[in-house]
């Protein structure tokens, strides 16, 4: 069994160790100039960033050796209960205004949500090789989307806009991965685009342009495309309509990206003392423990979701172009794994694995670069927080897992 | 298991693996951007034009008494802080403002010891700074680095009285604090915040709105004047309060309990207001202003006679003897008994092999129920207690509030005691207690225990026949409290009763009477044996004059007898009340 076990992780892909480590690091330096700098004393973030590696590990360890046709077997089962545990905490208290957390009387709370993006990958990924589904048809890109969304709406009324995106990604690349056609998935997230150009004529009217030209070149069937067309475009008519449906912090979120300065104290804020930090840190950064920028303004969360703006003010661009080269080497590789994988399976879980990897980093750079709105969500391994470095690593566990030659 | 084979095109690779080297090159390209092009933009940004937001705090409301004089007012002080990050030389700092102010080195050094927070958020070095004291620090601003000082109103007491349970106190947030406020509000660390009494209970309305500063900073942490189109946001007071203690009242009955333990509250029947509300010993009301040192708190916490204890609304003690009209009014009511039955009192009762005294040894002869409760009789009431269900007794205790909160406006208040059935059954086992229980209850001792806020109720009930209304601090507009069901005729003896108890010349309350022209006045005096020592000393009554009603609850911790050590403070509040001398307190 030991022997098994043994021979099973020699065959891993442990390469990706060694990245995941060196990200670690850096997270960890960060972390460590943060205690220091602002006098925290244990427990800190960095002091319990260290101590959650330990059940992380134990749990990598578990998820890199357990069978694929386990998991094969249960994932439907794993499903259904990770639906009802992302209910769970709409039983339980609010927790700084959201339902994310369950509370089991631990020091901290658990977040199902971290876990339902993985799971949700597997289950997608046995419903995909499972059924020798007809991708020239666009009904059946359907299901998979539905097993996708369920969750998905669930945890979008927690709320939780970063998570819930995180969630719904991996379908695209995943189907794609099957042989769905580009056409029947630029259908299913063209009204999305729609109504976010429908905030103004301009952008509206490219998009509308874009639409044409896309459906024309498609060439489906005349009143088919009409009504796809016209459908859209009315989507994007009634888009004010909708707007009024946000939360207020929602639309907060969202116009204080047009305008930063609508609320200089408040999401606003964040972005401008982000990238002020970023920016002053410059090609070698201040050195570390050096970053007055991120430290005095009281930049909130910057142990977790704006960790990138420490790393930039401290160790400058350089640093954070490794880290970047990194992170890219980290995914491809993920991805090529996939394209080498022994049967559809295993191959679908790299891939949806990867995406969410992709969808984080993505999202959290481009948060702290100002680029888009301020969503929360942690940048893999280097960011501070428990579920999600648990997470992280189940997910870098079956990637080990699934990613590994098989020679029989 | 996992058959159908893994067949996708290379293509299909080198399209996922270009689109995710593309996100990272545009997020490597905007970092580049941000960070190299733009680099000395964001430094001169970062360098010179470090905008701090401060908060400007909002003057709390004031606190009223009824004739609108002040009781809680606020004061400017100043305090001057450093903020660790900015500041560069703390010694050379320390030794200017110390030049400036006359305050010593080692004084600012200890107060950044111990108000350090972390290096960015501003610590206090001094506080209660004057305006002469200020302005030579001003002089010497170019020699400062990273020190500011603001102007911060603190609460300021009225000097003739204490009231510092009814007033309360407030402190700082700390993080512990910080986790179980709203999320929404804008409450932050170092804030203050009503921590219990009014203070507390009328926190949103007291606390006002804050205010927003916003000041440009220099790279060495000196303000450089105000930002360019950010107006700053003033602060919006808070409302007052308006009471309705009375002062003069309120400093009478605390010097009448300088040297006691206990409680004093009068009340206004007619409206609920409390007029008075002493609990003693108490501690004076700005010990919490600003941040009470270690040293002052383990004195106040270390002191036997314990007091931060509200004995008003958290102490709990046995009744007795004023107890009696419950059991009264049971008796009439039920019609167990009629006004002429009268049991003979040697100064003891034998009860199978237990013998229960009466508190006078030497026995009142024949007595009725009007001279049981007008010369507090024991026997009596041993006697006619046989007759009484114990359920039936704690619903009528009830009726008067023992047992229940009164919902007074203050933050926490005991329910106190009232057994019934279940209760004895559960403490002392089925068959583990007797008739003999019921004895002692009669006359308010066992397993009864009250606050002295019911007895308020209680005696309001008393004084107005029932028709009453809830017991309140601020002034406010409230619905009559649910009339107990007892019949008129019960109400007339009951009260004919207590007013004998105060007329007639061995009456056990006539050490209260003032003697008044006029004045109508009914009482009873409770002397409640205690695990503690001497007995608590009770005394509640009701005073009308010219349509103008008042009660007073008294209790004195191991004072003795009720009638000789409370009954003679409740003569002197009627005095002061109802005699000649003072003018009219209550308009109405």
């Amino acid at each position: 069994m030991i022997a098994e076990f043994w021979y099973k992780i020699k065959n891993s892909p442990l390469s990706l160790l060694l990245v995941v480590g060196l990200l670690l690091s850096i997270g960890l330096v960060t972390l460590y100039s943060i205690a220091q700098v602002q006098a925290q004393t244990p427990p800190n973030a960095f002091s319990k960033q260290m101590i959650f590696l330990i059940p992380a590990t134990i749990l990598m360890i578990f998820m890199t050796l357990v069978s694929k046709g386990l998991v094969h077997k249960y994932i439907y089962l794993g499903y259904g209960f990770i639906v009802l545990a992302v209910f769970i905490p709409f039983f339980g208290e609010k927790v700084a205004g959201t339902y994310r957390w369950i509370n089991l009387g631990l020091p901290f709370g658990l977040q199902p949500s971290e876990i339902a993006k993985w799971v949700i990958v597997i289950t997608l990924a046995r419903y995909l090789s499972d059924h020798n589904l007809q991708m020239n048809n666009f009904a059946s890109n359907l299901v998979p989307f539905a097993i996708a969304i369920l969750p998905t709406f669930i945890v979008l009324n927690q709320p939780d806009l970063g998570t819930a995106f995180v969630m719904m990604t991996p379908v695209i690349p995943m189907l794609f991965w099957v042989g769905a056609r580009p056409y029947h998935l630029f259908l299913i997230v063209a009204p999305l685009f729609s109504i976010l150009a429908a905030s103004n004529e301009f952008t509206f009217t490219i998009w509308a342009t874009i639409l044409a030209i896309v459906i024309y070149m498609a060439k489906p069937q005349l009143w088919n495309g009409v009504g796809i067309y016209f459908g859209n475009i009315f989507l994007g008519l009634i888009f004010p309509l909708m707007w009024n449906a946000l939360r207020p912090f929602q639309q907060k979120r969202v116009l204080t990206l047009i305008n930063p300065d609508l609320d200089p104290l408040g999401a606003g804020y964040q972005i401008i003392q982000s990238k002020t930090a970023l920016g002053s840190g410059g090609l070698f950064g201040k050195g570390w423990g050096q970053g007055t920028q991120t430290h005095l303004k009281f930049l909130p969360v910057q142990e977790s979701d704006f960790i990138v703006s420490v790393i930039g003010e401290e160790f400058g661009f350089v640093m954070l172009f490794i880290m970047l080269v990194l992170f890219s080497w980290f995914i491809v590789k993920i991805i090529k794994l996939g394209l080498n994988a022994s049967d559809r399976f295993s191959g679908l879980i790299l891939i949806g694995i990867s995406t969410i990897f992709m969808a984080h980093i993505f999202v959290n750079c481009a948060m702290t670069a100002g680029m888009i709105p301020v969503k929360g969500l942690p940048l893999p391994f280097v960011s501070y927080g428990g579920s999600f470095l648990l997470s992280s690593f189940m997910m870098i566990g079956l990637v080990l897992n699934f990613g590994r030659e098989e020679l029989d | 298991m996992l058959k159908s084979a893994n067949t996708v095109s290379k293509s299909k690779f080198w399209f996922l693996a270009g689109f995710v080297i593309f996100v990272h090159l545009v997020l490597a390209y905007r970092f580049f951007q941000l960070q190299v092009l733009d680099h000395n933009e964001y430094s001169r940004r970062a360098e010179n034009n470090r905008i701090r937001a401060t908060s400007i705090p909002a003057p709390r409301g004031l606190i009223l008494d009824r004739n609108g004089e002040i009781i809680v007012d606020n004061y400017p002080t100043y305090i001057v802080s450093a903020i660790g990050a900015e500041i560069v030389d703390k010694e050379k700092n320390y030794k200017v403002i110390s030049v400036a102010t006359g305050i010593d080195t080692a004084i600012l050094k200890q107060n950044y010891k111990n108000y350090y927070r972390n290096r960015f958020l501003p610590t206090r070095l001094a506080k209660d700074l004057t305006i002469g004291q200020l302005s030579r620090l001003e002089e010497a601003k170019d020699e400062l680095t990273g020190i500011v000082y603001s102007q911060f109103p603190e609460r300021i007491f009225n000097s003739k009285i204490r009231a510092s349970h009814v007033l309360g106190y407030l402190k700082e947030i700390d993080q512990g604090m910080m986790v179980d406020m709203d999320e929404q509000s804008d409450y932050q660390y170092g804030d203050l915040v009503g921590w219990s009494g009014l203070e507390r209970q009328y926190e949103s309305q007291l606390r006002g709105e804050k205010g927003v500063a916003y000041y440009q900073v220099d790279a060495f942490g000196r303000e450089a004047g105000a930002v360019e189109g950010h107006e700053n946001i003033l602060p919006n007071p808070g409302n007052d309060i308006h009471t309705t203690l009375d002062v003069s009242l309120q400093t009478l009955l605390e010097n009448e309990f300088n040297d006691k333990k206990g409680t004093a509250i009068v009340s206004n029947p007619r409206t609920g207001g409390i007029l008075a509300y002493v609990s003693a010993p108490d501690y004076k009301p700005d010990l919490f202003t600003g941040m009470i040192s270690s040293k002052d708190w383990k004195t106040v916490i270390a002191d036997s006679n314990r007091p931060l204890l509200n004995r008003v609304t958290n102490g709990t003690y046995p009744p007795g003897s004023i107890y009696k009209m419950v059991v009264g009014v049971e008796l009439l009511e039920k019609q167990l008994v009629t006004t002429d039955w009268s049991v003979f009192c040697t100064g003891e009762y034998e009860f199978y092999d237990r013998t229960f005294r009466c508190w006078n040894e030497n026995g009142h002869g024949k007595i009725n129920l009007e001279q049981a409760i007008v010369q507090s009789c024991d026997v009596y009431f041993y006697q006619a207690i046989q007759n009484v269900d114990i359920n039936d007794l704690a619903i009528r205790s009830k009726q008067f509030l023992h047992g229940l909160i009164t919902a007074i406006d203050l933050p926490t208040e005991m329910k106190g005691r009232v057994p019934d059935r279940q209760f004895m059954n559960k403490l002392h086992g089925r068959y583990g207690w007797s008739k003999g229980a019921m004895l002692n209850l009669s006359i308010g001792q066992g397993e009864i225990l009250v606050t002295p806020l019911q007895m308020v109720a209680y005696t309001n009930l008393l004084a107005t026949r029932g028709k009453t209304y809830p017991l309140h601090l601020v002034q406010s507009q409230n619905e009559m409290i649910d009339a107990p069901a007892i019949r008129s005729r019960t109400w007339n003896r009951i009260q004919d009763y207590m007013e004998l108890t105060i007329t007639q010349s061995n009456g056990t309350g006539r050490w209260s009477n003032p003697k008044i022209p006029g004045l109508r006045i009914g009482g009873k005096t409770g002397t409640a044996e205690n695990p503690h020592g001497e007995p608590h000393a009770w005394f509640i009554a009701y005073g009308e004059k010219d349509d103008e009603m008042i009660t007073i609850t008294i209790l004195i911790e191991n004072g003795g007898s009720g009638g000789e050590v409370a009954a003679p403070i409740a003569k002197r509040v009627f005095q002061h009340y109802y005699g000649p001398k003072t003018t009219k307190l209550v308009s109405k």
